[in-house]
């Protein structure tokens, strides 16, 4: 499968030698549910920038749709970006941008354009600088899904949103998803929300990928060990270590790597119980030790 | 329903495996789709298409094309084969061992059984 | 080509705010000026009495009750519309051919408007009240395409300027801004300087500007105006976003 969205060395710097993104190299693959993890700062927003062709580059190559986004009304017609910090116009409404948005995407829907509306109870009418935080973050919403644009990119797009309302971003997402098909670029703090929608995930860390991995595969990268402190200490002696703790006589480890036939055998030879770790946690744990990311893969 | 451990697909494997056996998806019967499963887990479409094509190469599902995907005949049967097998490796050679520590010889062991399931 | 048209439809959105509130603005200035000419023209006895009340209003300045919002426009085009245009997909050449088109419609639109009413003005002697509000220096004083094109031009070239300013302040942010007015303003405020200083000057500077045909202005204006375009153009390819 070609990819959709690839990046060459991609970077991104400020004057005073701030790496906004160093060297990104990347491919995802279209009609998949990606996920662009990472830490406040760590780039995400200005990946996402550089793909829709907001910023420019300092170096590096990139394709969307199979071409340079920059000033390309052809792939930028097919492609959608919703950003956590969209400003309005002053005395904008929200039917304001929906007016011209759906001009903007030849595959907009209306109908599912006012199912959104309707269920996140977004005030059209209303000037947009009355409106909540998670009303401003609804329109983004209802516009990111309503273009079903083959290249979609949410970058944040629930802040101020409740637990009802995410769980109805989540719903609307996967069943338009499952019934038009495209490829979802998606970046967010709330990983073990989002965990199990996701088909691939990739995590930068201060400019640079740390991780670049299926989903599946990535469950399957670490687990958590514990049992008594000795055992797991001598369990652990020569593995891959992200993070430890001990409480009186027990001890805990995440451990990167599967869990093969031979480290099978010395965990129930040592009485050492496994359980996974989600998503989350490794993401957690990697980026705090960034060098072990780079050995596990 | 769904944990963090195993893949999420072979979970959903599972999870109508065990639907089939106890009787939920009888055979000859449709199995949810796709984009059903996908919306009811809430999990990605492709996950749920990977656990439902892990049991059609099982043989315990088949695809009628452009209506679904059905239980097969036989099925159940298969399944309670495949988990017998599993059950064995699983369930009783571990038992036996930890039997064979405690000099619980294997006749002693039904006597046990027979007593707890009483 | 509908993308630009998607374009000119974000800055027109609001349809009240940019052809109906300068109305409105224009309106009551208007129902100012006519107020005074009604009690000037209470307190004479003979409207001769007037001539120089009609003389002086050559530099009434009511007319920048609506020149001034629409000079705002370029500015809320680059600060307020090219953020959303970009969020929306649109490119910066699309969103520059947009903006250009809305520009040149305001500015025919208000041109329109002005003229017409600075010919009502005229043939009806200043409303029958003999005031002037829009036979005035800054909007041209000649035939009624003379007003046309003085206005037209200004129109342009201030929004054109808030674009520009706009724009620097997007890419280099306030220090760019306050370099580039500073510099800007630094020009007239030396000459006046300097013509403050050595004896003589201010009349020179007097008679020279005051010997610049109308044409000649026309063609400062439409100089300042293009330059402003082209420094637009030229900076909002690579313009982020704030």
């Amino acid at each position: 499968m070609t990819a959709v969205i690839e990046t060459t060395s991609l970077s991104k710097h400020y004057p005073k030698g701030v790496r906004a993104l160093d060297d990104v190299s990347i491919a995802l693959e279209p009609n998949r549910i990606h996920a662009l993890l990472g830490r406040n700062g760590a780039g995400k927003t200005t990946l996402m920038q550089l793909l829709t062709g907001q910023l420019v580059a300092t170096s590096g190559d990139m394709r969307v749709l199979g071409d340079h986004p920059f000033e390309n009304a052809q792939v930028l017609s097919q492609t959608c970006f919703i950003q956590e910090s969209q400003k309005y116009p002053d005395g904008f409404r929200a039917q304001d941008v929906l007016a011209v948005a759906r001009t903007l995407h030849p595959q907009w829907d209306e109908d599912l354009e006012r199912q959104l509306i309707a269920d996140f109870r977004l005030p059209t009418d209303r000037q947009i600088k009355k409106l909540s935080r998670g009303q401003l973050s609804a329109i983004g919403i209802v516009v990111g899904l309503a273009s079903r644009a083959p290249v979609t990119f949410f970058d944040e797009p629930y802040l101020g949103l409740d637990a009802v309302a995410r769980q109805l971003f989540y719903d609307h997402l996967l069943a338009d998803f499952a019934e038009h098909p495209r490829t979802i670029l998606l970046s967010t703090h709330l990983i073990d929300e989002v965990a199990n929608l996701l088909e691939h995930v990739v995590v930068i860390d201060e400019g640079r990928v740390l991780i670049d991995a299926d989903a599946d595969e990535l469950r399957g990268r670490a687990y958590d060990v514990s049992g008594r402190v000795d055992a797991v200490t001598a369990y652990v002696a020569g593995r891959e270590v992200v993070a430890q703790q001990r409480m009186g006589g027990l001890a805990n480890a995440t451990v990167i790597g599967p869990i093969d036939a031979a480290a099978r055998a010395e965990l129930d030879a040592a009485d050492l119980t496994t359980s996974p770790v989600s998503l989350q946690a490794l993401v957690v744990h990697l980026t705090r030790t960034p060098e072990l990311a780079a050995a596990s893969r | 329903m769904l944990d963090d451990g195993k893949p999420l697909f072979q979970q959903i494997a599972e999870q109508l495996s065990n639907d089939i056996l106890d009787g939920t998806y009888p055979e000859e019967t449709a199995v949810p789709s796709t984009n059903e499963l996908a919306q009811f887990l809430r999990i990605n479409p492709a996950t749920a298409g990977k656990g439902l094509n892990l049991l059609v190469d099982d043989g315990i599902l088949y695809k009628k094309r452009g209506i679904g995907m059905f239980v097969a005949t036989g099925a159940r049967d298969r399944l309670v084969e495949a988990r017998t097998r599993a059950f064995t490796h699983e369930f009783i050679a571990p038992m036996l061992r930890e039997a064979a520590k405690l000099g619980i010889t294997p006749g002693q062991l039904v006597h046990l059984i027979q007593e707890e399931s009483a | 080509m509908f993308r630009t048209a998607s374009v000119i439809r974000l800055h027109t959105q609001q349809r009240f705010n940019t052809f109906v509130l300068p109305f409105i603005i224009l309106a009551i200035a208007f129902a100012v000026v006519l107020a005074i000419g009604v009690i000037a023209n209470l307190s004479v006895d003979d409207p001769s009495q007037l001539d120089g009340m009609h003389e002086g209003m050559r530099w009434n300045g009511a007319v920048w009750s609506v020149l001034g919002p629409l000079m705002g426009f370029g500015f809320t085009a680059m600060l307020q519309i090219f953020p959303l245009s970009l969020g929306l997909g649109i490119t910066r050449r699309e969103f520059a051919a947009g903006t250009l088109a809305v520009f040149g419609i305001i500015a025919a639109l208000f041109t329109t408007a002005i003229t017409v009413l600075k010919s009502i003005e005229q043939a009806t002697d200043g409303f029958g009240l003999r005031i002037r509000m829009f036979d005035v220096v800054y909007v041209g004083m000649g035939d009624w395409w003379q007003t046309a094109v003085q206005t037209f031009l200004l129109l342009l070239m201030a929004m054109f300027l808030g674009a520009a300013v706009s724009t620097v302040y997007l890419r280099w942010g306030q220090r760019g801004l306050w370099i580039s007015l500073t510099s800007l303003a630094l020009v007239p405020f030396l000459v006046v300087s300097i013509a403050f200083v050595v004896p003589g000057m201010m009349e020179q500077v007097f008679i020279a500007v005051g010997s610049v045909p109308w044409i000649g202005w026309m063609g400062i204006v439409a100089l300042i105006g293009a330059l402003a375009a082209g420094a637009w153009v030229l900076l909002i390819r690579r313009a982020p976003v704030r």
